[in-house]
């Protein structure tokens, strides 16, 4: 048959050709393109299509045509669009490419098998690539495995952290069940030592009323008012001024929960909250005339949120001509007017939402002078984050308190042994037996010390039962099968890159920085791709476009680092962050077999060579 | 803590607000676009009543140098003086000198009018502009010498127009009427049968007179006064018109804006706008303007092309509008207006509908032939932002086996915005970039647009200023516009010499960084103005020779285009066809590249109007069009992604583009299963490429569109003249969109006069028949007429260059006489060889179970040969009743088997139609086969 002896004819004159050039000799036309362990399936005369739908023959293999349309028949050729075509890649790693790519003109195996009509010259460069493959697959290797070392070492550390950790918690949930008992018993008394100087200065006026009536009775035009006048203005006076007085000094000691904050108290806001609401205030005032003062500097450059909305909404007279122009522009771009002009071809992350800033960086910048003035440096995101899952949890919405550091605070007020806590229930003791002597009037010594402990006692209950959620919020968190990133929890990674730096806090959140303002990039959403990528999403909304949202892969390495920020598409940034804590023993084991593999070929095929 | 304040309530009110605002951002700005009402030559000209003009007559009425020549004389009444009307008072001698008037004669059935101010009594200098380098230079040739008048009537005058027509000039009121010749006389077209006529004559400016126009904060000085010209046109015997391009409409052909039964509308406008987010239906203009109306009915198919690149409006007018008692039946009548320049225009004849578009294109050019390459896929973005983007996008593409053929780059390739130069930071190596995606096949565009950055260092500026190439603003200076850049000027592109400078600009030593694989984008050239009236320029900027921007406004960004089109010529030496995309168009376009429908947005709508707006550009010439598959802004649902690419595959220009602000939309980055989808949708596309690049080679001899309405085809079937969901690719495909979410099924209709098979399962449907359809997520309903061949490449490759040896498949759909015909047209795909005759044409002929290749490329086309090793490898049989097993090829006498097989070669596609394997005979040859 006349196609058969064509089919032959150019099998032969490939072959020629290819052994002439001195490459790898092709294999027969009826085995091209098929692995290795797949010739057995083309053994017999007639062939099904693997995908069952029909048969050919011996023939109709590589024969240019395709007649599977899952590409059965033709996996040596480019008949079938849907087919494969495997390459030995002798010297190096075998691979599988689509059957478009044979004689396509591209060399895509080392081998050259791919180009085999003779139209391209593709010599083999299998030793070669091969040679630089298995360097780069032995350093992976050594990293790994010096990776896999101290991943053990930081497993046994984050084990014992997670135990201690856990100890903790259980240690303070009991804690707290005895102090929530003193303080109550505090509680009782301390009302009912109130309620008694209540009645005490009732009768006290009751009487200075008669005296007084009784006195006016009998000398009336003795004595002028002006004695009486101040005695009465003392006399209610008296009480409150104490009591004020004692707070205040207690502030300046340590931070005291107001009685008007007993519910705050009860949904753990920690003792700063008055603190921290009045710097907000304050800072709110600051902002807010600033705001006035930055006026004239709006009217100036038409970038003020108002002018803005302005202007967008259609109202353009009155704009310089420039204004105009870059007015329009930015309805393409959804960048403001004047940002444009100073960076016209600045494109990553220029945009900024002018709007969300207006309200959110100035009080973030705020946020952030209060925390450096309260709280040394570190885990500025800790307190953050507790704050606001223990806002959410509560659904309450309270106005965030600052930063507080617990854990230090927390620490030095209750030093290691938990001795305080018989002292306190000693100190109640005494007290409650030293009421049991009651008597009216109240004496006011014991009265002020009944205050003092229930106050002191609250405020170390409220401080327990923060710790509490602070502590049972990380262990809420899902740190791995092994608790792998249990370190993770109190770091953050970050990356410098141009004028921003990126900071990835694991469980948190993520942001860039950029001198003062700080753009988030997402909170922390989850692990994903079985603990190898970190995900936060939601960070700050991005203008005519997304909220942000960042997805850090992480890889095996020695240290941990972050590198390779990206934002490839609009608002969505993505990361790589190196730390031994992925280095895994599976992952090591199929790299060590793969070079085995790439070795085991190695002296044979050279020797063809 | 923006945080915890996001959750407040007042954090709520104030993203609301938020929301609010963008969607006030979002909207189109009405506001910022003159409507007709606050034009003042178009509310006074459509203001006005039929014949309520005083008229004109015509006189002298003589034959010079083969033309008709005449004056119109206007009437001796007064003109009426209205109140916004100051040109219309009395004293002036503007409305009583009379006007110029010629009538030509062109070879195919063309007549053409030009009526323009009588030079030897003008009161000013300034001459009225006359649009150069439009009209094809050879389009004398084709002039017929009138050597006859006859008289009609008493007063009128005709002469021959073409076989079976005739032109007929009535003298009073002047009158111009194009009619079927014969005693019946049946008119074809007319111009002033409703007494509409207008032209304002220029004047002396007199002292208390201010001819200022203001818009918005926009003053136009208007140094030239009122200028404007108007008349109705009326189509008889139509039903329906089309045309007049750029619009977006969900509407085939043009609803009517005025008359009976029509709510208040605009006139259809045209003038060249950059307009953000543009709505779906609306009869404002948008970037392009083509002023040529057809309108076909089953009596007669005629064109009208006013060749006027000034503001143009026009008007389609409801049955009835002039009398409201007696509708005007089989008859369109419509009004046009323009701001400035002469009448001249051109009345074609038909009958046809392809003989119409003949004429047309026998006066403005047809489709430049484009490099295969370029009628296969492209991936754009604004923006593949660096040199690692663009090659993790091309692997990309490797990774998951979908073929493209161009990667784009958008303006922020440029340093700056400064076109021709690379920003540094992000693409150190534009060549070693260039050369590594040529290497697979692949080719590159860059954006260049004409806001030329006003920056003392920037050497094109520098030059431009040097040499006073600039569009000068109303004060002489050089015009200061602002656009991408910040502060930008304008190179004046109607001038000859600086188009030269221009086109020097892309040579391989000029434009640093770029390579022979290089290929270009004219963007923002209606021209974009952020800053000026209407976002354009300035009506009273100055060009050549006085000429003011009003006079050649939409005709700005044909010259640009052009420009860059020749200098892409000339890099390559005039031997590498060009390839140039371009947003603004007019009339000629067709002959300098490809255009698309500009900033359409990512909903339904848009998808939908994508074909009723390519269809009426291919109409006026515009072969090469496509819209933004995806859209433009915003992001596309999947489903609505994977509709679009299914439909833009048939688009004759096919690209996917997104603006910077939404998510990353190459076509891997929805899900296996959405991949696989829009796979398969780009490899339709590219399996079909021979039978597209078959209808390029059509368009560029004919004028006769790619992408066709199917009354196109079908001129008598009634039911098509208004379907502008479905399309024809060529004359032997059909396709219908699915333009909404969650359809499951689709009412097709398929025209009368022919059977459809149904081109994923073979099934045949019967034509004239409304066929109500199940849609299924994998394809978009596509059908072959029967009676057709055609031609395709099915094996895939990363790009349509590495196809170029790869074996033909060709699916015969037999009708009813078991007959088929279709065309295979190939020639090297790159350069122009083919008109020295390289290129091979051949003609497959099926009858008496019989497959014939014959011959189709005349002897005398040129010594130049192409040739090609290319096989047929596979025959696909529609409509044969089984039973064949074997045909018998000649030469050669060899059989081959017929067996079944499946209509694609994809997995699971099930054996529907009779294959005939292997027949391994080259397309170059001449051969029969016989089936058996």
């Amino acid at each position: 048959m006349r196609t058969h002896r064509i089919r032959v004819s150019i099998a032969i004159s490939c072959f020629c050709l290819l052994w002439v050039g001195g490459f790898t000799s092709l294999p027969p036309r009826e085995l091209l393109g098929i692995a290795p362990q797949d010739e057995g399936y083309y053994k017999s005369d007639v062939i099904k299509c693997k995908d069952g739908s029909k048969k050919f023959t011996k023939q109709q293999l590589n024969d240019e045509f395709c007649d599977c349309p899952d590409g059965t028949d033709e996996p040596g050729t480019s008949a079938c669009p849907e087919g494969e075509f495997y390459c030995r890649n002798a010297g190096h790693i075998p691979r599988t490419i689509f059957s478009s790519r044979v004689n396509d003109g591209v060399c895509d195996c080392c081998d050259g098998s791919d180009e085999y009509n003779g139209k391209s010259n593709c010599p083999n460069t299998c030793w070669e690539a091969g040679k630089s493959a298995r360097e780069k697959l032995k350093k992976k290797i050594a990293t790994h495995q010096d990776g896999l070392a101290i991943r053990k070492q930081e497993l046994e550390k984050a084990k014992q952290a997670f135990a201690e950790d856990e100890a903790e918690l259980l240690k303070l949930k009991n804690e707290e069940k005895i102090l929530k008992g003193l303080v109550e018993k505090l509680r009782e008394h301390k009302e009912r030592i109130e309620k008694a100087e209540e009645e005490e200065r009732l009768r006290k006026e009751k009487e200075e009323k008669k005296q007084r009536e009784a006195e006016r009775k009998s000398t009336e035009q003795n004595r002028p008012s002006e004695e009486s006048a101040q005695y009465q203005s003392e006399g209610t006076q008296d009480t409150p001024m104490e009591m004020n007085s004692q707070d205040s000094v207690e502030i300046g000691h340590e931070p005291v929960v107001p009685p008007e904050n007993e519910y705050n108290s009860r949904i753990e806001i920690p003792a700063v909250h008055n603190v921290g609401q009045k710097q907000v205030a304050d800072n709110i005032g600051e902002s807010i005339t600033s705001g006035h003062g930055s006026d004239d500097v709006n009217n100036e450059i038409p970038s003020g949120h108002a002018a803005d909305q302005e202007h967008i909404s259609g109202n353009t007279e009155g704009l310089s001509r420039e204004e105009l122009g870059r007015l329009v522009a930015s309805r393409w771009t959804g960048e403001h007017a004047e940002e444009r002009t100073n960076e016209p071809n600045d494109a990553n992350g220029e945009q900024e939402e002018q709007n969300q800033d207006f309200s959110d960086s100035a009080e973030e910048e705020n946020y952030d002078s209060y925390n450096s003035d309260n709280d040394e440096d570190r885990h500025k995101f800790d307190d953050d984050d507790i704050q606001d899952v223990a806002a959410e949890e509560y659904g309450n919405h309270v106005e965030p308190d600052g930063s507080y550091d617990h854990d230090k605070d927390y620490k030095s007020e209750f030093p290691g042994s938990p001795s305080w806590l018989d002292k306190i229930k000693q100190t109640v003791q005494n007290i409650i037996q030293a009421f049991s002597f009651f008597k009216s009037p109240v004496d006011l010594s014991v009265a002020s010390r009944v205050k003092k402990e229930y106050d002191d006692a609250s405020s170390k209950l409220s401080k327990i039962q923060s710790r509490i959620s602070g502590l049972s919020e990380k262990l809420k968190h899902d740190f791995g099968k092994e608790k792998d990133f249990y370190s993770f929890y109190d770091r953050c990674f970050e990356n410098k890159q141009n004028k921003y730096i990126y900071k990835v806090c694991p469980f948190k959140k993520a942001s860039q920085v950029e001198g003062h303002s700080s753009t988030q990039l997402g909170r922390w959403e989850n692990f994903d791709e079985s603990y190898r990528v970190m995900q936060f999403s939601n960070g700050d909304r991005c203008w005519n476009g997304p909220d942000r949202s960042l997805k850090v892969r992480l890889r095996c390495g020695l240290k941990d680092d972050l590198a390779d920020v990206d934002e490839p598409s609009r608002c969505e940034y993505v990361a790589i962050l190196s730390t031994p804590i992925i280095c895994l023993e599976e992952k090591l084991k199929e790299l060590q077999q793969k070079l085995e593999d790439m070795n085991k070929r190695q002296p044979s095929t050279h020797d063809e060579l | 803590m923006g945080r915890l304040n996001r959750r407040s309530p007042d954090a709520l009110i104030f993203l609301i607000f938020l929301v609010f605002l963008a969607s006030l951002t979002s909207a189109w700005k009405k506001d910022e676009f003159r409507s007709c009402r606050q034009t003042p030559f178009c509310k006074r000209a459509r203001g006005r009543a039929p014949n309520s003009l005083p008229s004109f007559s015509v006189a002298d009425v003589s034959l010079s140098d083969g033309a008709v020549s005449a004056r119109l004389v206007p009437a001796p009444t007064l003109r009426q003086v209205t109140d916004d009307d100051p040109s219309a008072a009395d004293g002036d001698d503007a409305s009583s000198r009379s006007l110029l008037l010629r009538l030509s004669v062109y070879r195919g059935g063309i007549l053409r009018l030009e009526i323009d101010e009588d030079p030897s009594s003008a009161p000013t200098t300034k001459r009225r502009f006359r649009l150069p380098d439009v009209l094809l230079p050879n389009l004398d040739d084709l002039r017929l010498w009138l050597s006859r008048l006859s008289p009609d009537g008493a007063s009128a005058t005709s002469f021959y127009l073409a076989d079976g027509f005739e032109g007929v000039l009535r003298h009073d009121p002047f009158q111009i009427v194009v009619r079927r010749a014969g005693s019946g006389g049946e008119p074809v077209l007319s111009l002033n049968s409703h007494g509409l006529f207008d032209f304002e004559q220029l004047r002396a400016k007199k002292d208390d007179e201010n001819w200022e126009e203001n818009f918005r904060s926009h003053t136009d000085s208007r140094p030239h006064g009122p200028q404007s010209i108007s008349f109705d046109v009326s189509f008889h015997g139509a039903d329906f018109v089309y045309g007049i391009p750029e619009h977006a409409s969900t509407s085939l052909s043009l609803r009517p804006t005025r008359g009976p039964g029509v709510d208040e509308s605009e006139p259809y406008r045209l003038f060249n706008l950059d307009v953000f987010e543009y709505l779906h239906d609306s009869p404002f203009g948008i970037y392009g303007s083509i002023p040529f109306m057809l309108s076909h009915g089953t009596r007669s198919t005629s064109g009208f092309f006013w060749l006027n690149a000034a503001e143009m409006q026009i008007d389609v007018l409801a049955p009835g509008w002039d009398d409201p008692a007696a509708p005007n039946a089989g008859r369109v009548d419509t009004f046009w207006m323009s701001e400035a320049g002469v009448v001249d225009a051109f009345f074609f004849v038909g009958p046809g509908p392809k003989d119409v578009l003949r004429q047309y294109a026998s006066v403005t050019g047809t489709q430049a032939m484009p490099q295969e390459f370029a009628v296969a896929y492209h991936q754009c973005r604004w923006n593949y932002r660096d040199e690692e983007d663009v090659a993790a996008v091309d692997a990309g593409f490797d990774e998951h086996d979908i073929p493209y053929d161009v990667l784009w780059l958008d303006i922020d390739h440029a340093d700056g915005k400064r076109y021709f130069t690379w920003d540094r930071v992000l693409f150190p190596h534009p060549e070693e970039m260039q050369n590594k995606l040529a290497a697979k096949g692949r080719h590159m565009v860059t954006i260049v647009d004409p806001h030329i950055k006003r920056d003392d260092s920037f050497y094109l500026h520098k030059e431009a200023t040097e040499k006073g190439y600039y569009v000068k603003d109303a004060s002489g200076k050089d015009f200061d516009g602002w656009c991408w850049p910040g502060s930008s000027s304008y190179p004046d592109m109607l001038n000859p010499e600086i188009r030269e400078w221009w086109a020097e600009k892309f040579s391989l030593k000029e434009y640093v960084g770029s390579t022979p694989s290089l290929y270009i984008w004219n963007d923002m050239n209606e021209p974009s103005v952020f800053n000026g009236p209407e976002v354009t320029m300035p009506r009273d900027a100055i060009h050549m020779g006085g000429v003011e921007h009003r006079e050649l406004h939409n005709a700005y960004g044909y010259y640009f285009h052009m420009a860059t089109s020749n200098g892409l010529l000339k890099r390559g030496n005039g031997k590498d066809r060009p390839f140039v995309l371009s947003r603004a168009i007019f009339a000629g376009s067709q002959r300098y590249g490809a255009i698309w429908t500009g900033d359409n947005s990512a909903d339904w709508d848009h998808l939908r109007v994508s074909v009723p707006m390519i269809l009426n550009l291919g109409l006026a010439g515009m072969s090469f069009s496509g819209a933004d598959v995806g859209g433009f802004f915003g992001n596309p649902e999947n489903d609505l992604l994977v509709r679009w690419y299914q439909l833009g595959a048939y688009y004759p220009f096919f690209r996917a583009h997104a603006h910077h602000d939404t998510k990353r939309r190459e076509p891997w980055l929805f899900g296996e299963q959405n991949t696989a989808l829009m796979r398969e949708a780009i490899h339709t596309r590219y399996s079909l490429l021979p039978y597209y690049y078959t209808l390029f080679r059509e368009a560029a001899v004919t004028g006769i569109p790619v992408m066709r309405p199917l009354w196109l085809e079908f001129p008598s079937d009634k039911e098509t003249y208004d379907n502008g969901e479905a399309f024809l690719v060529g004359s032997s495909l059909l396709v219908h969109g699915i333009y909404e979410k969650d359809q499951k099924s689709a009412s097709v209709y398929l025209p009368s006069g022919a059977s459809w098979f149904n081109l994923r399962n073979g099934v045949k449907f019967d034509g004239g028949v409304s066929h109500k359809l199940a849609v299924s997520e994998d394809s978009i309903p596509s059908f072959q007429r029967a009676g057709t061949i055609i031609p395709r490449k099915d094996r895939f490759r990363r790009s349509s260059t590495q196809m170029v040896n790869d074996p033909y498949t060709l699916v015969i759909a037999l009708n009813g006489s078991l007959a088929a015909e279709g065309e295979l047209y190939i020639d090297d795909g790159k350069s122009y060889d083919f008109e020295q005759g390289a290129y091979i044409h051949r003609r497959f002929i099926f009858a008496d179970r019989k497959l014939t290749s014959i011959d189709i490329r005349p002897s005398n086309v040129g010594d130049k040969k192409f040739s090609t090793d290319c096989t047929v490898e596979r025959i696909i049989l529609l409509g044969l009743p089984s039973g064949a097993k074997k045909a018998v090829v000649e030469p050669g006498n060899h059989e081959t088997n017929i067996e079944l097989g499946p209509l694609t070669l994809r997995r699971a596609s099930p054996p529907v139609a009779l294959t005939i394997r292997k027949p391994n005979v080259r397309v170059a040859d001449d051969w029969s086969l016989r089936i058996l």
